[in-house]
């Protein structure tokens, strides 16, 4: 039961509380490159979201399995080269990095040869911008935000399981794919009105989202009270 | 090596372009060049990098135990404190904690305890550090090390005017956040602003007293060495 | 062949005219997350600048052995080594900023800009135009950042970089150092670099 108000509070604080876009500031370059249109921000939401969670699974079972120090897999291809206690201590997490946006690029080409088969129309609308979705930073940084929740941690029983991580990977797209919607929706009236020259495009699409930030705001302190009530402490 | 490539033979490189052997070769070479330049880092700066993790806390400490201005003293003497690093596990219910807790002895005795306890603030995690008597009885200081609480509000738990409200608090009855000054031995008074942040910190600092309180001996306590 | 910019024209034009942050915009991402305070501005600046310049020159140095499909390969390649090593010195000499920082390092992999300018400049031009286009957009990212971060730090905390500025009775803005300041810090600052850009083309037009 525990378990589950965990992914509870981990998803809701990923989508709305600690939202990708309007807290963390990663992959602001489509939220204001690409909103313009509901149905365009809609798909792209969703291909991130996608991409998210396929490649936050592969970081974590990357990071779990080979890259954290001590890893099993590591340990075992090691332990043919030195002594038991040298190959338990093998630490990669050097590469981590490397292997992280390597990974990024292959869930990309794999989400894109999907999409190219079953859905051709979504692939010929999404043109070049599918292949950039690995540049997007919100994927990096959900893999990170989940490499620091295995290797930073002090004591390996609070080190984030799988289900954990896929739970912020699935939500963070969906509250990445929130703000873009919500973005390009307020765009689409936006281009009906009459905007002073100078802040026509990024400018005013950056201060719509600056206030969008503070309603955003409101979450604010919502997970810690989640937590207590689950937790059943006043 | 690009004037070679130039002037010798353009097909030379059109050829390293277009074969597909060429370029993998041309990735490996990469790729070992990179990787023992990542190795070499590696090797350097991994000690140096856990070393600033550990001091991050290992500075705190005499502080915490005796107080900002009898540690200072005790540094320009050069006095003998040592500092053992080691974990108490805590089993309640289903549910399992760790507790990282440093001994400080001074002189060959005991002079404290430091332990690391964290929890949910308002924002995010708050992580911090408590000094305790030997006895575990009365607070003798606190640190936060890691907070994002809302700056200019939440983030005055970690000014000293507040954190210096928990020295030489008792550690039972458990410590009540107050909205206003209070006269009872155990109140904290709340940062204006910003209760929820106060409640978080004094929370934590409760259940980590209740929970590492009876356990702080040698039975309970795993020591490990202290790398130097 | 020739008609690629020289090496100092790569300088100038990466300082202001073609500006990543407020022409080109690129590298937002950093843009609005460390622009709460000046000293973890100018580290981003420092930090982008090192690995643009390392990427660049790397990349520069095997241009004619590029083949146009792996050429991504490599850049992502040569620049995920090199913020690996900027993360791990900054996590060994200057921890503080390295934690206040945190994952927005690893997120220099990702800016557009050093990928942007491996693809435009560095894999076409000499070691030397690549260096000196590394160094100015170094230098227009540095001064966009440095711009907000002024700009968020005064308003919000009164401070920069620890010295107290305005006087102790200003009630600090606290939302500008909060993520809804960055937005719209940035707006009416691009607003603002917009029509500054207008009325001097304006200018030259009605003039020239």
């Amino acid at each position: 039961m525990d378990y589950i108000f965990d992914i509870f509070v981990i998803s809701i604080s990923a989508a709305l509380i600690n939202n990708f876009v309007l807290y963390y500031f990663v992959g602001i370059c489509p939220f204001i490159g690409v909103s313009r249109r509901v149905d365009m921000a809609l798909g792209m939401g969703s291909a991130v979201t996608f991409v998210m969670t396929i490649a936050v699974f592969l970081s974590w079972t990357i990071t779990t399995l080979i890259l954290m120090p001590g890893a099993p897999v590591s340990r075992w291809v090691a332990g043919y080269f030195m002594s038991a206690e040298k190959a338990a201590g093998i630490d990669l997490t050097i590469l981590t990095y490397i292997v992280y946006i390597f990974s990024i690029a292959s869930s990309v080409q794999f989400v894109e040869m999907y999409v190219r088969k079953f859905y051709p129309p979504l692939y010929k609308s999404f043109g070049v911008f599918l292949p950039l979705i690995t540049t997007n930073c919100a994927i990096l940084f959900a893999c990170l935000t989940v490499m620091s929740n295995i290797i930073g941690v002090e004591n390996p029983i609070e080190a984030w399981n799988l289900g954990r991580s896929l739970a912020l990977g699935l939500f963070g797209g969906a509250g990445f794919t929130i703000a873009i919607v919500i973005m390009s929706g307020i765009r689409e009236e936006l281009d009906l009105c009459d905007i002073p020259a100078p802040f026509k495009g990024a400018a005013i699409t950056l201060i719509v989202g600056g206030i969008l930030a503070m309603a955003f705001m409101g979450f604010n302190g919502v997970d810690s009270g989640l937590k207590a009530a689950l937790a059943g402490t006043p | 090596m690009e004037r070679a490539l130039k002037r010798g033979s353009t097909g030379a490189a059109d050829r390293l372009k277009n074969s597909n052997f060429a370029q993998a070769w041309l990735i490996l070479v990469l790729a070992l060049i990179f990787g023992a330049a990542l190795a070499a880092v590696q090797v350097n700066l991994s000690g140096i990098i856990a070393a600033n993790k550990l001091n991050e806390t290992l500075e705190r400490v005499p502080e915490l135990v005796f107080g900002a201005a009898a540690a200072a003293g005790m540094t320009s003497q050069n006095a003998s404190v040592d500092i053992t690093p080691g974990t108490v596990t805590v089993r309640k219910d289903i549910k399992t904690s760790y507790y990282n807790l440093f001994r400080v002895t001074h002189e060959g005795k005991l002079a404290g305890w430091v332990v690391k306890a964290g929890g949910q603030g308002y924002a995010d995690k708050i992580e911090i550090i408590i000094g305790l008597d030997p006895g575990a009885d009365t607070i003798t200081g606190l640190f936060v090390l890691q907070q994002k609480e809302t700056p200019g509000l939440g983030n005055k738990i970690t000014f000293p005017r507040w954190r210096n409200q928990f020295i030489r608090k008792k550690t039972s009855p458990p410590l009540v956040v107050t909205k206003g000054k209070s006269q009872a031995s155990n109140a904290i008074d709340a940062v204006t602003g910003a209760t929820i942040s106060s409640r978080s910190v004094t929370g934590i600092v409760n259940r980590a007293i209740g929970d590492v309180k009876g356990r702080l001996t040698p039975a309970t306590i795993r020591f490990y060495e202290r790398q130097p | 062949m020739t008609d690629l910019p020289t090496p100092s024209e790569r300088f100038i034009q990466g300082i202001l005219p073609e500006n990543p942050v407020y022409r080109q915009l690129l590298g937002l991402c950093p843009t609005l997350a460390v622009t709460n305070g000046l000293k973890p501005a100018l580290t981003m600046a420092v930090a982008v600048g090192v690995v643009l310049l390392s990427a660049n020159i790397i990349i520069s140095l095997i241009r004619n052995l590029l083949k146009p499909h792996l050429r991504i390969v490599v850049f992502t390649l040569t620049i995920a080594t090199f913020v690996t090593i900027v993360d791990r010195l900054l996590a060994a000499y200057m921890y503080q900023m390295s934690k206040t920082l945190g994952p927005y390092i690893p997120l220099i992999i990702v800016n557009c800009i050093i990928i942007c300018r491996c693809e435009v400049c560095a894999s076409r031009q000499n070691v030397l135009a690549a260096s000196a286009d590394a160094v100015g957009q170094a230098i227009g990212f540095g001064l966009a950042l440095t711009g907000i971060a002024v700009i968020r730090e005064i308003l919000g905390t009164g401070m920069i970089a620890g010295v107290q500025l305005m006087p102790t009775a200003w009630p600090s803005w606290v939302i500008m150092v909060l993520p809804p300041g960055a937005f719209l810090t940035f707006g009416l600052l691009l607003a603002l670099v917009n029509w500054i850009d207008s009325t001097r083309s304006k200018n030259e037009g009605s003039g020239g």
